[in-house]
């Protein structure tokens, strides 16, 4: 019997009503080039056992990495026992909603695995785009601080449960950060951030074109810098660039729709939601709004099949033409609500409980072209990329600082601006959309929740939206 | 091989044979314990176990850092072997600086170890229970939080001589107090001692500020003078610390850059990072090159004495490691905010009008090199009238410069203590603050 099967079998007879034990490895390197030189690089070899029990009720986690069977017995006596006693300080026993189970193994199998590509290979590329965009005849800008990250990692799961789930997978994911400091004598400095990141081998960074990118993205520098004026103070109608949907979706509609969230359990640290349960099937924001979130996007960075309480994963219809339609739910959540899990349940390392967590969330596209959004604007702003940002524990009240943005008069795009602020509550973002352009384009990142911390990888993403008669923020 | 000692002797015997120049192994072993709750309920108990080794190795002038959890003999050869074969075929590092040559004598530092929070066992579901009833009894309607017992073990060993040990423990409990959902407070206890918990004290400060919370008025965008608690404090001196390593300045991930010597704060702060603080969180005999640690004074009388240094990057600005190290970048060990004057409640009284911030979250940058943020403020957001705290406020955003804020200080509250919570998202250790008074600082509000 392995460990994961023996820690499960040993749970149920310790008492568990429900086990799962995950053996999880993440085999990662990661690549770090500032202002030219590379600094210390670093590997992570991590593998362990994660192990979640539930008790009369009281639900139990621990993680061992030194995988013996005599530490393993410990630590799931002493979850069963934890778990037992903590049922005294609830009011309600934990249940997991009803799930179909599984025997499967699924894997993204990289075109170029990681190893294929030399470590010479990886730095010279880092070496090329820093020689780039560290030519003020190439980018037109100073730019002093050029840091260049690669975090290549593949992490294999083996996970069992005591409802008979036996689940095996296999995935690689590669990330590219990049951070430009341009600065400009008398204007000061402006940096950005680039993030690239898909679930596939080294075939996605040749994908990507990071030479073409990193150096166009280091010319807007220079021109911000060098050209952007002060935003208007008056109203204005606003087009917001596919980036910047792209996270305040993920921010003011996929985490106020997590259902822990909304049901509390994690208001001591990110917080709770605006979003209450009735609220299912109430109007939020404009018709031309719809939300999914799909974690079986190929090749996206929140690619996943199933989940890490071994459901079946599928899109979920977050919110359809402007009204709230689902939540995202593991199986306490669901089975709190009276529903099925929607395979949200994802944890970041063996040594992690899994929380309800977004895959690649993103608005759904409409049916204009992007000239038809900015052609009947008198007075806006376009805000194409985006610095700051942060939103409050309820996910209400949200801000965004523009990086990109441009000036809108009479249908045409023309010169810069410089740090317009826009600052809404979310049903003053998602009502003031008017339309829709046909593109999606999406951005990796990593999302951060839970205590202890979980980084998470997903995507976000949408189309260019139009929004009337803001005014934008500051003091 | 599961001691401590003979995983890190192990990494350095086989690394220096298999072609290392120099090794450092640093094998930490730590139990950890937490329950969590919301809705005055517990939704989780935790426990792990986990034993993992940290290998620096350098080759050729060349740098390079694993994190290893796989300890068994042939799981640290092969993680020695990729280390070697990367080595070989990366370029020279830029700042290189060998490892210190030790032995070194290292002071023993008081208070760090407590039996009682390595033994805590089924007991802390009576701390948390304490917590949550003396949150409600003070006013609050729901209550949240997490406590966590650790226990740490590390053992350093260096192709240099040093062999060096050190254990800790620590506990922190966080508890957030919910009267409506708009309504919060927020209390902290934390320590390396289990006499350092005190449930009651952080549950009904929770509570009190829950309450206190209730009928918000809204605020208005514009400039205020601001009275910082410990709790908000903590969060500017975590991110003031971070942006103190070598590291970032390099990065220009920092708002410190080109500022030593400067005077970019008020003169009424001074700030030092002290890694041999008794009953410290964050205390240390040693760092992880293997020097002995010391006190390190940032920032005199508003003026920025130094950043924190390991090797690498003290070379790079010719200057010595302030034994802060981190092998890839220097970090802070505890944090001291010297105090000022005034007692709270003087410092309070000196506001004629202004803000009260409990806590400050999610604190993002829009440009790190000229310190351009802004955060949520919460749990306990109110106006001062007179100097005294008059009514709830909601709605508001702090909008700043770090340096700005740094330079508007107006005075410190007499008594700092130590804190440490979830939203020092820059993973100081600990930073121990009094209350902080400000003036002409902005907030802004949602316009649609």
């Amino acid at each position: 019997m392995d460990l994961t099967a023996f820690a499960v079998a040993h749970a149920s007879k310790l008492g568990a009503e429900y086990a799962e034990a995950r053996l999880q490895s993440d085999v990662g390197n990661v690549y770090l080039m500032k202002n030219g030189n590379p600094e210390v690089a670093g590997f992570v070899r991590e593998r362990g056992l994660g192990i979640r029990v539930l008790v009369n009720g009281g639900l139990g986690f621990a993680s061992v990495n030194l995988l013996n069977k005599r530490l393993v017995e410990k630590r799931v006596r002493e979850a069963v026992g934890m778990a037992r006693a903590s049922v005294r300080v609830m009011r309600k026993p934990i249940r997991l909603s009803d799930e179909k189970t599984f025997e499967d193994r699924w894997e993204v199998k990289p075109k170029v695995p990681f190893d294929n590509v030399s470590v010479e290979e990886k730095m010279s590329l880092f070496s090329d785009l820093n020689k780039t965009v560290s030519s003020p005849e190439e980018v037109g800008i100073s730019i002093p601080y050029r840091v260049f990250q690669l975090i290549e990692k593949t992490t294999e799961k083996h996970f069992v449960n005591s409802g008979g789930t036996i689940l095996s997978s296999r995935i690689p994911r590669i990330l590219f950060l990049g951070l430009l400091t341009g600065h400009e004598t008398s204007k000061g400095t402006e940096q950005d951030s680039i993030e690239k990141a898909e679930s596939r081998g080294w075939e996605a960074m040749k994908e990507w074109n990071l030479m073409d990118h990193v150096k166009e993205r280091a010319k807007i520098l220079g021109k911000i810098l060098k050209t952007a004026e002060e935003a208007p103070k008056e109203r204005v109608d606003l087009i917001l660039g596919n980036q910047v949907v792209g996270l305040m979706v993920h921010e003011s509609t996929g985490h106020p729709y997590e259902a822990d969230r909304i049901l509390g359990r994690e208001a001591a640290q990110a917080g709770e939601s605006f979003v209450t349960r009735d609220m299912l099937g109430k109007r939020i924001g404009a018709e031309v709004v719809s939300v999914v979130d799909d974690p079986t996007l190929k090749n996206s960075y929140g690619y996943y099949l199933y989940d890490d309480e071994g459901v079946s994963a599928r899109r979920r219809f977050l919110m359809k033409d402007g009204i709230i339609n689902e939540f995202l739910h593991n199986r306490e959540t669901a089975s709190e609500m009276g529903v099925s899990s929607n395979a949200s349940a994802r944890a970041s390392s063996f040594d992690r409980e899994p929380l309800v967590r977004m895959g690649n969330t993103f608005m759904l596209p409409g049916d204009y072209a992007f000239e038809e959004l900015v052609e009947d604007v008198q007075l806006g702003v376009y805000i194409k990329t985006f610095g700051e940002w942060n939103i409050d524990d309820r996910r209400y009240n949200m801000r965004f600082v523009g990086r990109e943005c441009y000036l809108i008069e009479k249908g045409d795009v023309k010169g810069m601006i410089r740090r317009p602020i826009l600052e809404l509550t979310t049903p003053g973002f998602y009502g003031s959309i008017d339309a829709l352009d046909k593109s999606l384009t999406f951005e990796g990142a990593t999302c951060g929740k839970g205590d202890p911390g979980q980084g998470m990888p997903v995507w976000h993403g949408g189309p260019n939206a139009r929004l009337r008669n803001i005014r934008l923020g500051g003091i | 091989m599961t001691a401590i000692e003979d995983v890190s002797s192990f990494i350095v015997d086989t690394g220096l044979k298999l072609g290392a120049d120099e090794i450092a192994a640093m094998t930490v072993r730590g139990i950890s314990k937490q329950v969590r709750f919301a809705n005055s309920e517990i939704t989780v108990t935790q426990t792990w176990d986990e034993t993992s080794a940290g290998i620096l190795l350098k080759k050729d002038r060349r740098a390079l850092v694993a994190s290893v959890t796989d300890l068994s003999k042939e799981g640290l050869r092969k993680a020695l072997r990729d280390l070697l074969h990367t080595a070989r075929v990366m370029k020279p590092h830029e700042s290189y600086a060998p490892l210190p040559e030790g032995p070194f004598k290292y002071q023993p530092i008081e208070g760090l170890y407590d039996k009682r929070v390595s033994q805590l066992g089924d007991e802390a579901v009576d701390y948390v229970e304490a917590a949550i009833n003396s949150a409600l009894a003070s006013g609050g309607k729901r209550t949240a939080g997490t406590l966590l017992a650790k226990n740490t073990e590390y053992s350093l060993v260096t192709s240099k001589n040093v062999e060096a040990t050190h254990r800790k423990t620590a506990v922190n409990l966080a508890v957030r107090c919910l009267a409506n959902g708009e309504s919060s407070g927020m209390g902290v206890a934390c320590g390396t001692n289990l006499g350092d918990l005190n449930p009651e004290e952080a549950g009904e400060e929770a509570g009190r500020l829950a309450k206190m919370s209730l009928n918000p008025v809204a605020g208005k965008s514009g400039r205020y003078n601001v009275v910082l608690s410990r709790i908000a404090s903590a969060v500017i001196f975590d991110i003031m610390a971070g942006m103190d390593s070598a590291f970032y300045v390099d990065y220009g991930r920092s708002s410190l850059v080109d500022r030593l010597g400067e005077r970019m704060a008020s003169e009424k702060l001074s700030i030092c990072d002290d890694a041999q603080v008794k009953g410290g969180m964050g205390s240390t005999p040693f760092d992880d090159e293997g020097y002995p640690t010391g006190k390190t004074s940032i920032v005199e009388k508003g003026v920025l004495r130094s950043y924190l240094h390991n090797s690498f990057t003290a070379k790079k600005y010719q200057t010595r490691s302030t034994a802060n190290a981190g092998w890839i970048d220097p970090h802070a060990w505890n944090i001291i905010v010297e105090g000022g004057e005034p007692s709270e409640e003087e410092l309070l009284g000196e506001v004629k009008a202004g803000l009260y911030v409990n806590n400050i979250t999610y604190v993002r940058f829009q440009d790190y090199r000229q310190g351009d943020f802004s955060a949520v403020v919460r749990d306990g957001v109110f106006a001062i009238e007179k100097g005294e705290i008059t009514k709830a406020v909601k709605g508001l955003r702090l909008s700043e410069n770090l340096i700005h804020v740094l330079q508007n200080i107006t005075a410190l509250s007499r008594d700092a203590r130590q804190i440490s919570h979830w939203w020092m998202e820059w993973d100081t250790p600990s930073v121990k603050t009094p209350l902080l008074s400000l003036r002409d600082i902005g907030f802004t509000v949602p316009t649609k």
